[in-house]
């Protein structure tokens, strides 16, 4: 298996800035639009796939140097699938209204692709500080891009953020942006506000 | 042949032990947070009941009733009967079948003489969002208000404020539609002979 190919710095810049997923790498789309509507959900959301990155990057790393070709695929998804369900089973026990607002979202974390993508690059290559470390920046990266597209969309949807007013009384709340058109346009806008500021031309 | 079974366990062996070892955590997790998962479910089925019928007691008048939902599957529900002022104001019970990504379980009310339904409440579903989930919505639950306790029959076409046995199917999601036509089939009968039989209804 390849030696250590990432730092402990890289691993964190990386997922907070130069590869943050979502913006960077573009994985992680489908709850990206689903349950950006309200801010609550959504870091509920990138809490749940904190948890599961951080769970499988950890195993991936300890069983890196047993993993064979034919299985990496077979191991990472046996692997996920098992934190997925004890994140479900959390939802389910001590936040159910949470975990009914989240529906199938939850479960669909096994086909995250962020999570399967940091379990090949990362964590099948190198030791277990370092796929900590990098679970932990994909995982606050993700959530901060969820939490911030989620707090654009619910104040112009509601006029509220977790459920406190924060626009003036004769604000009219813009419903398209609670609708899956709103969530569109607000990461397109967020894309290109990102490449702008990283010069990344096309 | 001891040779392509060593060759087998040699391959594969990080596969079973990891399938064992995950399958244990995942029971011990499933066995320690069911029990409240159950008592999350009881109080929204308690919710739905007084949503569904308002102001009644809900006394259970028929413990695990015995309904079979064809192709040799047996379910069991619990039948209770809402009172308010010492009338009784129908009767709600639990009822289930196969949605097209999982099990549906929904909430079925009706008329204390069992003869038309007062409305049904989606208890868990994990139906396609967007389409499938539509099931929870007015235009698919309002059809079922004031429809007879008989055969109900799934349409793609039709009048949906026209409340008889004709049910319109949600459009992009006829499979669910037909879900929970099925279980309104299923249950509706079965549930009312076994009243009958016990003395509860006419």
């Amino acid at each position: 298996m390849a030696a250590n190919t990432m730092t402990v710095k890289g691993a964190l810049v990386g997922g907070l800035w130069t590869e943050i997923p979502v913006l960077r790498l573009i994985l992680g789309m489908c709850p990206t639009l689903a349950v950006t509507a309200a801010v609550k959900p959504a870091l509920t959301m990138g809490l749940s796939v904190l948890f599961v990155l951080f769970c499988s990057n950890i195993v991936v790393s300890l069983m890196r140097n047993l993993l064979k070709p034919h299985l990496r695929i077979l191991m990472f998804t046996l692997t996920i699938a098992t934190f997925v369900t004890i994140a479900d089973l959390f939802l389910r026990a001590f936040m159910p209204q949470m975990s009914e607002v989240l529906g199938p979202y939850v479960p669909l974390i096994i086909v995250n692709c962020i999570i399967i993508a940091r379990a090949e690059a990362c964590a099948s290559k190198n030791g277990m500080l370092v796929s900590a470390v990098d679970a932990i920046s994909m995982g606050i990266g993700f959530t901060i891009v969820l939490c911030f597209l989620a707090s654009i969309r619910e104040v112009l949807a509601t006029g509220t953020i977790f459920d406190i007013p924060v626009m003036w009384k004769s604000f009219a709340p813009w419903a398209a942006m609670r609708l899956p058109v709103g969530a569109f346009i607000t990461l397109g806008l967020m894309l290109g506000t990102v490449n702008l500021l990283s010069g990344k031309k096309s | 042949m001891l040779k392509v079974i060593i060759d087998y366990i040699e391959k594969s062996w990080l596969l079973i032990v990891s399938a064992f070892v995950f399958g244990l955590l995942l029971a011990f997790t499933n066995s320690a947070w069911q029990g409240r998962i159950e008592q999350n479910k009881t109080g929204k089925l308690n919710n739905l009941m007084s949503a569904l019928i308002a102001d009644a007691n809900f006394n259970l008048v028929l413990p695990q009733a015995q309904v079979n939902l064809g192709k040799g599957k047996m379910a069991k529900t619990d039948v209770y009967q809402a009172s308010s002022d010492g009338q009784s104001a129908g009767f709600c019970f639990k009822a289930e079948g196969t949605g097209f990504a999982d099990k549906i379980e929904l909430v079925i009310a009706v008329d204390s003489s069992f003869e038309k339904v007062l409305g049904y409440s989606v208890l868990s579903s994990n139906e396609t969002p967007g389409f499938g989930d539509q099931i929870i919505n007015d235009f698919f639950r309002m059809q079922f208000i004031g429809a007879p306790v008989a055969q109900l029959n799934l349409e793609k076409k039709g009048d949906d404020k026209n409340i008889d046995q004709e049910i319109i199917a949600i459009s992009g999601a006829t499979v669910s539609s037909n879900a929970v036509v099925n279980i309104f089939n299923n249950y509706l009968q079965q549930v009312k002979e076994l009243l009958k039989q016990k003395g509860i209804v006419q």
